[in-house]
């Protein structure tokens, strides 16, 4: 069996689990616009204070709704075997940690993007800022991607103390929110944020497979 | 004639022989140090104020180095598999924390007065107060998982990938306007502070440095110690 194969039967699984798992993503979703309206309780209902705001608390409400669903990045291929399946196959941990996110990105982050524009409805906010908003994110939800396979590949053996896995994504988060937020502060600075958000990008797509793998190796050893 | 750096038994016995020594010559140094900032001059324009600075800038410049030892003992332990590099990542990462924290807290008490404020978001702080949950993720990470293989390596990991965080921390007050003034005594130019100042300041770093010396010898060898019970 050829490797193009292989990755398109891994794409079909992924696609089954999605499916079999809807109701976890949108119940994600329903997380994130409830969290809209207890910041907006929370706040008062000054448009004008609101349409400041708007983008900082989309952004910080997209990223903690996204860590809801990074503990289950491996929890169950691992338990269950089916990374060790999957490498015995023929393919390397470090490939199966790239289809991973890949998968996670396609079938989690991108659903995520039909309620961005909902969401900016709620805070009135300008149509430019709403194009921002969704071009950041799409680079944003890779990295958060693979920060996710980071930290639950770390957390696999870990059964005492979860929330260190989300604080670690929040961490080393923190540059992206930045960059991605700066992006509406000024026209002219569009075009070498971006340039770093994709680098960036790039950097955690070369690091994420490697140390993935390392402690997927680790914890299949140790298990 | 390095080999002290890598092996347990050798660093135990080069301990032994250097311990007393160096208390010897820390309290030496410390006293001095002291002595030294006592007499030197006031700021103009600060006051006293500016003798925060003495306690201020080396436990800064400590904090960073501690977490640069430890990045380059994680990528040695990580390559050529030795051990001893993680029981001394696991040993001088409180250090770090506790210069850190002192470095924020004396930074703040310093602020108030001269800023009026006592933390601005400031790419220099911030980064700073970065490397401080740094620090304290990789303490928590030393009492989380229960295997020692996988928790020595994630810790390695993890410290390599936060050591980003350290030309962040460097170069934050020439990238970003900053109000954290830029850094005054560099290598490659001559120094931007006066004589009477620099030299309190630099004997203070030799003795903060020392002093952060014989902890981190004290912790290590009571890790091996510990390691030596276990194993």
């Amino acid at each position: 069996m050829g490797l193009i194969k292989k990755i398109f039967f891994f794409f079909k699984r992924e696609l089954n689990l999605f499916y079999s798992n809807i109701a976890d993503l949108f119940s994600n979703i329903l997380f994130f616009f409830l969290s809209i309206f207890i910041f907006v309780f929370a706040l008062g209902a000054d448009e004008q204070f609101l349409k400041n705001i708007g983008v900082g608390i989309i952004w910080s409400l997209l990223l903690l709704s996204s860590t809801l669903s990074l503990r289950k990045f491996y929890e169950d291929d691992f338990n269950n075997g089916v990374i060790k399946i999957i490498h015995m196959s023929g393919i390397s941990y470090e490939l199966i940690v790239f289809l991973k996110i890949m998968s996670h990105f396609f079938f989690v982050q991108i659903p995520f993007l039909i309620s961005i524009p909902i969401a900016c409805i709620f805070f009135n906010l300008p149509i430019n800022e709403v194009y921002n908003l969704i071009l950041t994110f799409i680079i944003g939800s890779l990295i958060l991607s693979c920060l996710g396979s980071i930290s639950a590949s770390m957390n696999l053996l870990n059964k005492t103390n979860f929330s260190i896995g989300s604080l670690i994504v929040l961490l080393f988060f923190i540059p992206v929110i930045i960059f991605s937020i700066g992006i509406n502060n000024s026209e002219a600075s569009f075009n070498s944020l971006i340039n770093l958000l994709l680098g960036i990008a790039l950097i955690f797509l070369g690091i994420s497979p490697w140390s993935s793998a390392s402690f997927i190796k680790l914890a299949i050893r140790n298990k | 004639m390095f080999k002290f750096l890598v092996n347990p038994n050798k660093f135990n016995k080069f301990a032994d022989i250097t311990l007393k020594p160096l208390v010897i010559i820390t309290l030496l140094t410390l006293i001095a140090g002291l002595i030294l900032v006592y007499f030197s001059p006031l700021d103009y324009q600060q006051g006293l104020t500016v003798k925060i600075m003495y306690i201020h800038v080396p436990s800064a410049w400590l904090a960073l180095l501690t977490y640069a030892i430890m990045t380059i003992y994680s990528i040695i332990g990580l390559a050529f598999k030795i051990p001893f590099s993680f029981i001394i990542n696991k040993a001088i990462a409180p250090i770090g924390a506790v210069f850190t924290i002192l470095c924020l807290f004396s930074g703040s008490m310093w602020g108030k007065p001269m800023w009026g404020t006592w933390w601005v978001w400031d790419a220099r702080l911030t980064s700073v107060a970065i490397l401080f949950i740094l620090y304290l993720l990789i303490i928590f990470l030393n009492h989380t998982f229960e295997n020692r293989e996988v928790r020595e390596k994630t810790i390695a990991i993890f410290i390599l990938i936060g050591s980003i965080n350290l030309p962040i921390i460097k170069f934050s007050v020439d990238w970003w306007n900053t109000l954290h003034q830029p850094a005054s005594i560099s290598k490659l130019s001559s120094p931007s502070i006066d004589i009477s100042m620099l030299q309190p300041l630099l004997v203070m770093t030799v003795a903060f440095s020392l002093v952060g010396l014989i902890i981190a010898i004290l912790r290590i060898k009571a890790e091996i110690l510990m390691r030596k019970n276990y194993l």
